[in-house]
């Protein structure tokens, strides 16, 4: 059992979630119980996370926005189990925007769970040692004398028992305790189980409403054409064309804006529904001046890739011994690339707004709702406390909704109309406009002396996202997550650095981000050098892990204390697990891939098996992962992540890529930007470290080492791709 | 714009819209049927598979002005509870993350098993690779489409 004290900020705000007389609770100051009438009394809202109805039923007010990743379940599983109550009478509501501390709708980098367990534990634990002091007056024992047990106190002297529902009233009336106590991880009976999702049902009867579905009394609709060159101007638009379309109400134009969202000017055309303003968009006759940066190409980029790779990195990132006393000795160099890609959600963004006189309300799904209110406020001159924000369920992330462009859009679009407007965005759109995971080049280079790793050098080079984000004089463009003191293996000299290449469109965070970008050429390049050795790769890796101490990932409050045990114990476990040390059919071949994850303490690797068919064709034959991140909250919210997170990397290994021609996007939809299939998904098997750490994350950790893996089997059958996707280089699978 | 009177989910409703409006649209912004979802309006994704007649189609690709006199499901007409065997396999294998394609990967498979309730695995691979999910459940969805298969076939 563990002690804890009760902070004020859990206490903050409540009275936004409570209606009239039914507003209970604790508020600052004093902490002290609002004295209500008990025939008011409906519910027990001991703080902004639960509440508890007088029937039992206990909301959870989930301040992660829900996006796939399943925090509308873990999130109800923390409070339940802390709260002793059964799991199937908590649900998940999502907490109105307003009423948590800044920055608790925050929702990325894997953080919810990690930042939310002891928050909702706590919440869970406080409402129960209320309810059970609520129990005690009532029978007149002490509180030692009472027990929650699933939804009911016992009076454990007389066996008597009073269900929750019945004690939430009084429980209202009385003092937040100042500690309460929390279980220790031997006694959970929920967390740790697999749970199903709560929404499951609705979400398989399509009465889920994701921000797409909403609809607002009086709403019109807006597709909007681009200029197809970001920074471009529009400089006359002929509507007459499109406004015969039956349906279209007006076409209204906006400006672009710059950091940190770079909207792109706009011609948008409102409609009465959406095929109207499909129908008419494609009518719009618009001459825009593009500007001065728009003969920019991918083709381009990469030659400057390739030549500056060459030269010292622009921004020394890690430095640890001197790689210089080994130039030129016993050396070895390798090259590696990776595109600009798109998060091509399955829900194409999408946003309401409706602007009345100072007053703004929008609707729709935001991860970071409060970066996004402060802009809109600061981009359409609308005072923040006029904005009123309604979040919605998402049709996937990944990081494309840590952007907002979307909503910038929808203001701007809704201040030139009376009535509330939805946003659409077409799949075009999507894939043509959006903030993209950089493109990136890698140069490393190693240094063999007395037959062990000496010294190794890493030169990333990107088109970073904060020179978009926060312009080109920003002083930390570097994205070089694993590539910095966070690189795992213990190699005696160590430099990385990295030099940043503008070139003109978006770019944003995809997941895993540069965690992502550079295990690849990392978890590559290790093996390379192992045959280079002639060591085995998983020997090699454990004897630059084994005898590591924990290392930190960074300097200053965001780094991380990183076990280079975990990043083992996951490699050998994928390892066992797939037959590293058994003997192998003819044609087929075993990749392994470990990595250092710096968003929280969670470690993953994958061991990949492939049939090789001819020389650049095979078929992945088993997908093997294994990950420690800690407490596990739901098991099988675990397992669809690392399932998911595997089909998500191998579009990316594979063939996902977005290329520029003349500053455009030439990809435009799912035909030429092809994620992966059914057909294509392989066999996986997925093994958890069972561990009592504290809880990590398990949204991003599954992804990058899936393509190192593929990559390092594809090289073991003779032919290594270092470029991604791996059909670019000739690569067809089965 | 003209009239048209549409049969969905076993109910007749009259619309008044443009004879090329898609299928998609009608459900979605004029009969407020949501749950048939709008993904890329090409024939490219397969999220607003709907049955028409018992095959699964794309209501992206069907405009209103040749639906008329076919008998077209949505999910929310598939069963009202969830209580369909391929929606209860899809619970039961606990399928989605985000599950914004999931309706139109239900559709899919529910017309598949109620052409033939014994597809290969190469039939299957076909028709629902004409579905993406971007949070990649297909194992899963391969799970379900098996538990569903077994139920049916009881």
């Amino acid at each position: 059992m563990k002690k804890v004290t009760i902070d004020r900020r859990h206490f903050l705000k409540i009275t936004s979630f409570s209606t009239g007389s039914l507003a209970i609770g604790f508020m600052l100051p004093g902490l002290s119980a609002l004295a209500i009438p008990l025939s008011d009394c409906e519910f027990f809202q001991p703080n902004a996370y639960l509440k508890i109805d007088k029937n039992g039923k206990v909301t959870v007010f989930v301040g992660k926005q829900e996006s796939g990743q399943g925090v509308d379940t873990s999130f109800p599983m923390i409070v339940a189990e802390e709260l002793d109550v059964d799991f199937k009478d908590v649900k998940a509501a999502i907490a109105p925007y307003g009423t948590l501390k800044e920055g608790e709708h925050d929702t990325g980098g894997s953080q919810s769970v990690l930042g939310m367990y002891d928050t909702l534990r706590n919440a869970g634990a406080v409402a129960k040692a209320m309810i059970i002091s609520a129990a005690a007056q009532v029978w007149k024992i002490k509180e030692t004398s009472c027990a929650a047990d699933n939804g009911e106190v016992v009076n454990t002297i007389t066996m008597q028992r009073i269900k929750y529902g019945e004690l939430v009233c009084k429980a209202a009336l009385l003092p937040v305790p100042k500690q309460v106590s929390l279980k220790s991880a031997k006694d959970f009976k929920i967390i740790g189980k697999p749970a199903k999702r709560s929404n499951l049902n609705d979400i398989l009867t399509g009465k889920t409403k994701y921000g797409l579905d909403l609809k607002i009394a009086g709403m019109l609709y807006a597709i909007v054409e681009r200029c197809p060159v970001l920074g471009g101007t529009l400089v006359k638009v002929d509507d007459t064309a499109a406004k015969k379309i039956p349906g279209v109400i007006k076409v209204i134009t906006y400006k672009g804006t710059g950091a940190p969202m770079h909207v792109r000017a706009g011609v948008a055309v409102i409609a009465i529904n959406t095929w109207s303003a499909i129908k008419a968009r494609k009518l719009l006759n618009i001459t825009w001046d593009e500007g001065n940066k728009n003969k920019e190409s991918t083709e381009a980029l990469f030659k400057t890739f390739a030549a500056k790779a060459l030269t010292k990195p622009q921004i020394d990132v890690f430095n640890k011994g001197d790689v210089s006393k080994f130039a030129g000795n016993n050396e070895i160099t390798a090259t590696y690339a990776q595109p600009f890609l798109a998060h091509a959600t399955m829900e194409p963004v999408n946003f309401i707004a409706s602007v009345t006189g100072e007053k703004c309300e929008l609707w729709g799904g935001l991860q970071l709702p409060d970066w996004a209110v402060n802009t809109v406020s600061k981009e359409c001159s609308i005072k923040k406390e006029n904005i009123k924000v309604n979040l919605a369920m998402m049709g996937g992330a990944f990081g494309r909704r840590l952007h907002f462009d979307f909503a910038i859009e929808a203001v701007k679009i809704a201040q030139q109309l009376d009535k509330p407007v939805q946003l659409v965005w077409e799949r075009t759109d999507d894939v043509q406009f959006q903030p993209y995971r950089p493109a990136n080049y890698h140069r490393l280079k190693a240094n063999i002396e007395n037959n062990s790793l000496a010294a190794w050098q890493h030169h990333v080079l990107g088109t970073p996202i904060a020179y978009m984000t926060d312009g080109p004089n920003t002083k930390h463009p570097e994205e070089m997550d694993g590539a910095n003191a966070g690189f795992c293996y213990n190699v005696p000299n160590v430099y990385t650095g990295y030099t940043p290449v503008d070139f003109n469109i978006n770019r944003g965070w995809l997941r895993s981000v540069d965690i992502c970008v550079n295990t690849f050429p990392v978890e590559c390049f290790i093996d390379e050098v192992a045959e280079k050795l002639k060591k085995d790769p998983l020997d090699f890796r454990l004897s630059l892990l084994e005898n590591r101490p924990d290392f930190k990932t960074g300097e200053g409050p965001g780094s991380l204390t990183q076990s280079p045990a975990r990043i083992a114990g996951v490699l050998k476990m994928a390892a066992q697990k797939i037959g590293w040390t058994a003997a192998r059919k003819p044609n087929h071949f075993i990749g392994l891939a470990t990595h250092s994850f710096i968003f929280a303490k969670s470690y993953a690797a994958h061991a990949i098996e492939i049939e090789l068919l001819e020389p650049k064709k095979f078929r992945i034959k088993r997908v093997v992962a294994a990950i420690d991140c800690g407490t596990v909250i739901n098991p099988d919210g675990l397992l669809n992540q690392m399932q998911g997170g595997l089909a998500f990397a191998l579009t990316q290994a594979l063939k996902g890529e977005i290329t520029v021609t003349d500053s455009r996007v030439n990809q435009d939809g799912f035909f030429s930007y092809e994620l992966l299939t059914y057909e294509e998904m392989p066999p996986v098997e997925i093994y958890i470290i069972d561990s009592s750490e504290e809880p990590g994350g398990v949204g991003e950790v599954g992804l990058s080492t899936v393509a190192p893996a593929l990559c390092n089997a594809l090289a073991a059958a003779g032919n290594r791709p270092r470029n991604l996707p791996i059909r670019n280089e000739g690569f067809s699978w089965l | 714009m003209a009239s048209f009177s549409l049969n969905v989910n076993n109910k007749q409703y009259t619309v008044e819209a443009d004879a090329d409006m898609p299928l998609l649209w009608v459900l979605r912004d004029l009969l407020d049927l949501t749950g048939t979802k709008y993904g890329c309006g090409v024939a490219s994704c397969g999220a607003c598979t709907v049955m028409m007649d018992g095959n699964a189609v794309y209501a992206c690709q069907k405009p209103v002005g040749s639906c008329v006199n076919k008998k077209i499901i949505t999910i929310e007409g598939l069963s009202e509870d969830g209580s369909h065997p391929v929606q209860k396999a899809w619970q039961k294998a606990s399928v989605p993350q985000c599950g914004y394609c999931q309706p139109g990967q239900i559709m899919t498979a529910a017309a598949m098993l109620q052409k033939n309730k014994n597809p290969s695995e190469e039939l299957i691979d076909s028709v629902m690779s004409n579905n993406l999910c971007r949070c990649g459940t297909y194992h899963r969805i391969k799970e379900a489409i098996h538990i569903a298969i077994k139920e049916i076939n009881q």
